[in-house]
């Protein structure tokens, strides 16, 4: 704010004659002055009022009404709420469903979200690179991420048909058909190999921007040294690519565990509880079971999750640098 | 760097394989598509080469989803997308423009606020805050639909990344011209801002056209429902004919696809520029 001051301060004085004013009149310069700062915030506010008005009434409010409902009772005759303490959090964890479903939604969160920074990272190193149409095999990577969640749900679920496209090429090449989304063996996969099909090449995008502001130099001074691509990728490229990767670690792993359609539109939580990520148990316990405190309460389960994850690998991204 | 011609073969075969593999499911679903009904699965099992060539096919499923439900439900999902790029930039230029070129007290405050509120993922609070749209009475109705996806911190955070790239001369100038601050931001800043209007509009816009849950949980009456939530239904009835779903499936993509197409760079860098702060 004194930066402020002092800026404004010089701005003036370029237009203003270059001797000392009066005394009287700087006085009554800092008078304007401050009017016009004061003049200067309201307008500044003005314009960011609506702005602030929609973050706090769609973000702020339901995030303290999910709160603030989880410690009530919500009747489900009359819609009337209770004050009823930790009850809905003492319901959760004593049951075994909801611990069943953490561990399916951990298990599937950890195997999902590093495999897709992994390949994402290869296939940014793979087209970073300058080959004939390398604009056209980027688009056409990037494309699926343009593709709505529900309707890759909806384009997966018929390819994974018992006839559809998968077990086509399987059984093509003299692989036996698979069951998929039926199985409780291979449901969860099955969502997994849909959702990296429609994130790679979105990830891929902050990994080839990483890649790009590598210096080239370093590069250069290294093959000069007499050190090989896998020298390179390991000395160079790989610990400058820390942050974006960090970055993608955090937003795919937030994304994922608010993943949602595909266990909605294909498998409802199924076969056997094998694909109940925790928004379909939040959603199924809300509406489908209408237990609106306990699917609050759950709500706050999945915010306290999300904010140690996001907290957890920002602390090891300071700790790496 | 000097790659010799055998690696180049190398790199750009293994960049094909890989971009025709991702690209594959999407030709099989437009090819599919052109397929009368189940007729698709026909080339399915052995796999013939017809089902990726759709010779013979015609229009079919796309004609019945003309006549259905799913035509409204685009219609609408084209309005709702509409008006949420339109009164988006609406609330976001200002908010970014006074964050980028005012001086005043609290703006750091400010700021942090939205990036820290935009860091709020929306899916994991739009449960609670469909039971308080059902409250405010605007559940089944248009501006429910709109409202959540006018709150874009990010949006706000691309324009005043750009605006800040804006010389603040040039602002200056302007307005001891007498042009006014409205005035400035109208005919300077924003015509020289179209990369990061356009960029900003496409992240308004990919997130309506994405969202999923929102529109479900809003529990809209069948003349307000959005594309993807008349698809979904439509594949859960008894008798389904998935060749509707996947002709419905490419419109909802190809339309995104469009718009990618031609701003895929000014997107492409308002997204690098969100992932700057990560």
């Amino acid at each position: 704010m004194s930066d402020s001051l002092t800026r404004r301060g010089t701005a003036a004085d370029a237009v203003a004659p270059r001797r000392p004013a009066p005394p009287r009149d700087r006085k009554h310069r800092t008078a304007r002055i401050r009017s016009t700062r004061r003049r200067t915030t309201l307008v500044a506010f003005a314009m960011l009022a609506p702005a602030l008005v929609v973050l706090v009434a769609m973000r702020v409010v339901p995030l303290f009404s999910a709160i603030g409902l989880s410690f009530q009772h919500v009747s489900l005759a009359t819609g009337e709420t209770t004050f009823d303490g930790l009850a809905n959090y003492l319901y959760l964890f004593t049951d075994g469903n909801f611990y069943s479903m953490l561990v399916v939604t951990l298990v599937f969160n950890l195997i999902l979200n590093p495999v897709i920074v992994v390949l994402s990272t290869a296939l940014a190193l793979l087209l970073v690179q300058h080959v004939p149409f390398v604009g056209v095999w980027r688009s056409m990577i990037f494309v699926p991420a343009a593709v709505p969640g529900a309707v890759v749900a909806l384009i997966w679920s018929t390819a994974l048909q018992p006839d559809g496209l998968v077990n086509g090429i399987l059984q093509s090449v003299g692989l036996p058909a698979q069951p998929f989304l039926t199985s409780a063996n291979q449901a969860a996969f099955s969502i997994g190999i849909m959702v990296t099909w429609g994130a790679l090449g979105y990830w891929m995008i902050f990994i080839i921007a990483g890649l790009k502001d590598i210096p080239a130099s370093l590069y250069e001074a290294a093959s000069i040294d007499g050190a090989g691509w896998w020298r390179r990728l390991f000395a160079i490229t790989l610990p400058l690519l820390k942050r974006p990767m960090a970055f993608v670690l955090i937003a795919c792993t937030v994304g994922s565990f608010l993943l949602f359609a595909p266990v909605q539109i294909l498998t409802k939580g199924g076969p056997n509880g094998s694909t109940n990520l925790i928004m379909y148990d939040i959603y199924n316990r809300s509406y489908l079971l209408g237990d609106i405190g306990v699917g609050q309460a759950e709500v706050v389960v999945l915010l306290v999750i999300l904010s140690l994850i996001v907290a957890l690998q920002f602390r090891m991204m300071k700790e790496d640098d | 760097m000097r790659r010799s011609r055998a690696a180049t073969v190398l790199l750009t075969t293994a960049a094909a394989l890989v971009a025709v593999s991702v690209f594959l499911p999407l030709w099989w679903v437009f090819a599919s598509s052109l397929r009368p009904g189940n007729t698709y699965v026909e080339n399915m099992t052995p796999l013939s080469w017809l089902a990726f060539i759709p010779i013979g096919g015609d229009f079919t499923n796309y004609a019945a989803l003309g006549s259905g439900a799913f035509l409204l439900g685009l219609f609408n999902s084209f309005l709702v997308a509409g008006l949420t790029i339109v009164l988006g930039l609406a609330i976001a230029i200002p908010a970014a423009y006074a964050l980028a070129t005012m001086r005043f007290p609290g703006r750091g405050l400010v700021f942090s606020f939205i990036i820290v509120v935009a860091m709020i993922p929306f899916d994991a609070i739009a449960i609670p805050l469909s039971s308080l749209f059902q409250q405010w009475r605007l559940s089944d109705s248009y501006a429910g639909l709109i409202l959540p996806a006018l709150a874009n911190g990010f949006a706000i955070f691309v324009m005043r990344q750009f605006f800040m790239g804006i010389p603040q001369e040039l602002i200056e100038a302007a307005e001891v011209d007498g042009l006014g601050r409205f005035r400035t931001l109208w005919s300077i800043v924003l015509p020289l801002s179209k990369p990061a209007l356009i960029g900003a509009g496409m992240m308004l816009f990919l997130s309506q056209w994405q969202a999923y849950l929102w529109p479900l949980l809003i529990g809209t009456s069948p003349e307000r429902q959005l594309a993807p939530i008349v698809l979904a239904n439509l594949s859960t009835q008894f008798t389904v004919d998935l060749g509707q779903i996947l002709a419905g499936s490419f419109v909802l993509s190809i339309i995104p696809m469009i718009l990618l197409l031609f701003f895929q760079k000014q997107y492409t860098e308002s997204l690098s520029t969100t992932g700057l702060k990560g």
